[in-house]
């Protein structure tokens, strides 16, 4: 008993009980899982993947059919999830600082406005939210063939969003130099407008130049090369548009419903972070004699973003593993690819292991970046 | 001297005063401010009356029947009337409902007794545990004379308080225990299972853990054991809701001041007494609001279920639409839901915020 006494022998031991009964839980587990699957004759085995998937999928960003491997089809899903969760992520965000701003302001409608938004959604399910939108598109929307025409060469359906693309030539590849190249300089050039504005304090102009040189270089190198931009315009062909590029309903659907739900949460996050700043910062702010728009960009938001970034960061990991309520409206993502494969194969220990380390990956990617970006905005202290 | 005093008196300039100033301060103080009052009247044009044209002028009223929505534009109520036992009850034998309705109450009841009445420890796991059992037997029968009705027949609203409440419910506690793991430093083994378990968990969408309930969990089951999907599927809920609850509950524990914990120690309060006199209570009010904001998610969430073909009121609302001659209504269903999941998670954060207010037990 006076071995028990001392804590460190004491804490020894539990763990070790602790230790001993989890390697005998896990042992039965195994166990079982190795019965359960010899009864029905299948072995844990990842051989599958290369095997045959035989399903269709209803969008997809890399060549896929139907004959491909199961391998193929994960990745196609996992691209989906990616498409769907940038999308999502950019218009989120896009939606939550612009309701943000306007909830923490003093417009009497906008206010009202900003917190009815905020409200509602945080009171509504996003699966029902989503099938609800999901039944509007394909009820209210018009038929394929029938698709309403918007601007040129845009055609919304009850099926799918067709819009024209761009024909891609080898020659392009010039251009995406180019791109690269004026990118690589518009940073530089804002480096420098920042030190000469600490050297001198006058801000030398940023957007004009870069606009202009953009235009400029996007014009000499066209010219250069003799490239011609033409655009595949879908058109409307039995059935089916051919030609150009489409969004399925399900995607827009997705996209609409994640973004305005994610968006509700960051419109709170935003009010938060800019209730947070300080009221002296903003009359002081005012006694410089800065403008409304100039108070907003350059004191009150730089300070908020510091208290935004870390919640943010957890908004966006939860938008992309909310991608996965793609599956009640059949979009093909990650989950729905899974799914659909375990019902064929029935190997949900392979499938589900992959997918749930796919998604831990994504996690620890974003989670990393965030930590990056949240280092970089901290304040510079002694 | 009386009109020489009003001579005097100077009124403020016109624009300082009555509905010009007052539009002008909230409405049009900014340039910003004037965009946004032209975007949001733009938008309450158009959509408050697509709303009302929808919801009453061309709608059919709850008197109206099937013949007349047919040829009105606007919503048809006349299927709220017709399909909401069809919605909060699904396929559960129709003579019988009144068992499911009942099971339903006593789910809300002991919600509401937990709301409203402060008990013991003890007699709160014993009230839970006889309202389980009481839920179940109701539902299932074959006691006391009722039929039985198996659980692929249990449908709707008893089956999402069911999963939603009881799999909070039973998350609560297996929170604390993972919270309080994670939060020592003393037995490193259970901090880092318990760390890699949260992490593992908060990683990876919640649609993954229902499947792994559905198609994993009977694996690991003994051969013959059959685990029903129903009860697989809260089990998947409780431990994905169990993370979620523990890293708030750390979140409160880590603002707790460290006098605390040396304040106790100095007691003489061994662990038991440490955490559950003094730092659980402190920890847990200052975790408050974010428990709250995970209760709410965690309660939407519960509606992820239909995806893995659990029979909650996602899933009567589209049978309820899917039926023919009704097949049109389906925006109509999802309104009937929604007022349901809006009212409810309205009521759970406006608890939520009086007990913050209330900061003390």
């Amino acid at each position: 008993m006076r071995f028990l006494a001392n804590r460190e022998k004491r804490s020894f031991l539990i763990q070790l009980v602790l230790a001993v009964i989890l390697i005998a839980i896990s042992f039965i587990i195994v166990q079982n899982v190795r019965d359960n699957l010899a009864a029905v004759g299948i072995r844990i085995d990842f051989g599958f993947l290369s095997g045959e998937a035989g399903f269709d999928v209803n969008e997809s960003l890399i060549a896929y059919s139907a004959s491909d491997s199961y391998a193929r089809v994960l990745l196609v899903g996992l691209l989906n999830t990616l498409q769907l969760s940038i999308v999502c992520i950019v218009a989120a965000t896009l939606i939550g600082v612009v309701m943000g701003i306007i909830r923490a302001g003093n417009n009497w409608l906008g206010t009202r406005l900003a917190l009815a938004y905020v409200e509602l959604l945080r009171n509504l399910p996003k699966l029902l939210i989503l099938l609800a939108v999901f039944i509007i598109m394909v009820n209210r929307l018009p038929v394929v063939r029938k698709a309403w025409n918007l601007f040129d060469g845009i055609y919304i359906s009850n099926r799918a969003f067709y819009f024209p693309t761009l024909i891609w030539t080898d020659r392009m590849s010039f251009v995406l130099v180019a791109l690269f190249i004026w990118l690589v300089a518009a940073i530089f050039w804002t480096r420098h407008v920042h030190y000469h504005q600490d050297l001198s304090g006058k801000r030398l102009p940023v957007g004009w130049p870069m606009i202009g040189s953009l235009l400029a270089m996007l014009l000499l190198v066209s010219g250069l090369f003799n490239i011609s931009y033409h655009f595949s315009t879908p058109i409307l062909k039995g059935f089916d548009f051919v030609g150009g590029g489409r969004l399925s309903v399900q995607f827009v659907a997705l996209a609409i419903t994640l973004s305005i739900y994610h968006g509700g949460q960051i419109t709170e996050l935003v009010r938060g972070g800019i209730q947070s700043v300080s009221k002296s910062q903003l009359e002081a702010a005012d006694a410089l004699g800065l403008r409304s728009g100039q108070i907003t960009r350059l004191v009150v938001l730089p300070q908020a973003l510091r208290m935004i970034i870390p919640p943010l960061g957890n908004q966006y990991l939860n938008l992309i593993k909310n991608t996965s309520i793609a599956l009640a409206i059949g979009y093909s993502d990650l989950v729905s690819v899974m799914s659909t494969s375990i019902n064929q194969t029935f190997r949900p220990i392979e499938l589900m292991s992959i997918t749930m380390m796919t998604y831990l990956a994504i996690s620890l990617v974003v989670t990393a970046l965030l930590n990056w970006f949240n280092a970089r905005t901290k304040i510079v202290g002694n | 001297m009386e009109t020489n005093k009003q001579k005097d008196l100077v009124m403020p300039p016109r624009s300082e005063i009555g509905v010009i100033h007052w539009l002008r301060k909230n409405l049009f103080n900014t340039p910003f401010d004037s965009v946004v009052t032209i975007c949001v009247v733009m938008f309450l044009l158009w959509i408050v009356p697509a709303i009302v044209s929808w919801m009453f002028i061309d709608a059919v009223g709850f008197g109206g029947d099937e013949a007349l929505c047919r040829s009105a534009r606007g919503a048809c109520w006349p299927f709220m009337r017709e399909k909401a036992r069809l919605i909060l009850f699904g396929t559960y034998p129709y003579d019988q409902q009144w068992r499911a309705a009942l099971a339903s109450l006593i789910v809300i009841g002991l919600v509401g007794t937990f709301i409203l009445k402060r008990l013991k420890v003890v007699w709160m796991i014993l009230l839970w545990v006889v309202g389980g059992a009481l839920f179940v037997g109701l539902m299932l029968g074959s006691v006391m004379g009722l039929s039985t009705v198996q659980t692929v027949q249990w449908n709707g609203l008893p089956v999402f308080l069911l999963l939603a409440v009881f799999s909070l419910a039973a998350a609560f506690p297996l929170g604390i225990i993972l919270a309080l793991a994670r939060f020592q430093n003393q037995h490193l083994l259970i901090r880092s299972l318990a760390t890699g378990y949260i992490e593992l968990i908060r990683g990876i969408p919640l649609l993954t853990v229902l499947f792994m309930g559905l198609f994993v969990l009977p694996m690991i089951m003994p051969q013959g054991f059959y685990l029903e999907p129903l009860f697989a599927i809260l089990i998947a809920l409780l431990m994905f809701h169990a993370a979620y609850i523990a890293e708030d509950i750390r979140g409160g524990l880590q603002i707790l001041s460290k006098g605390q914990f040396e304040a106790a120690d100095s007691l003489g309060l061994n662990y038991r007494y440490k955490v559950v006199l003094v730092v659980l209570p402190q920890a847990l009010k200052k975790a408050l609001p974010a428990i709250f904001n995970t209760l709410i998610g965690a309660y939407k969430d519960t509606s992820l279920v239909v995806i893995v073909g659990i029979h909650d009121m996602l899933s009567t609302a589209k049978m309820a639409y899917s039926d023919p001659g009704w097949q049109k209504y389906g925006l109509e269903a999802y309104v009937f839901v929604g007022i349901w999941y809006f009212a409810s998670c309205w009521c759970l954060s406006a608890y939520g915020r009086h007990l913050e207010r209330k900061k003390t037990y």
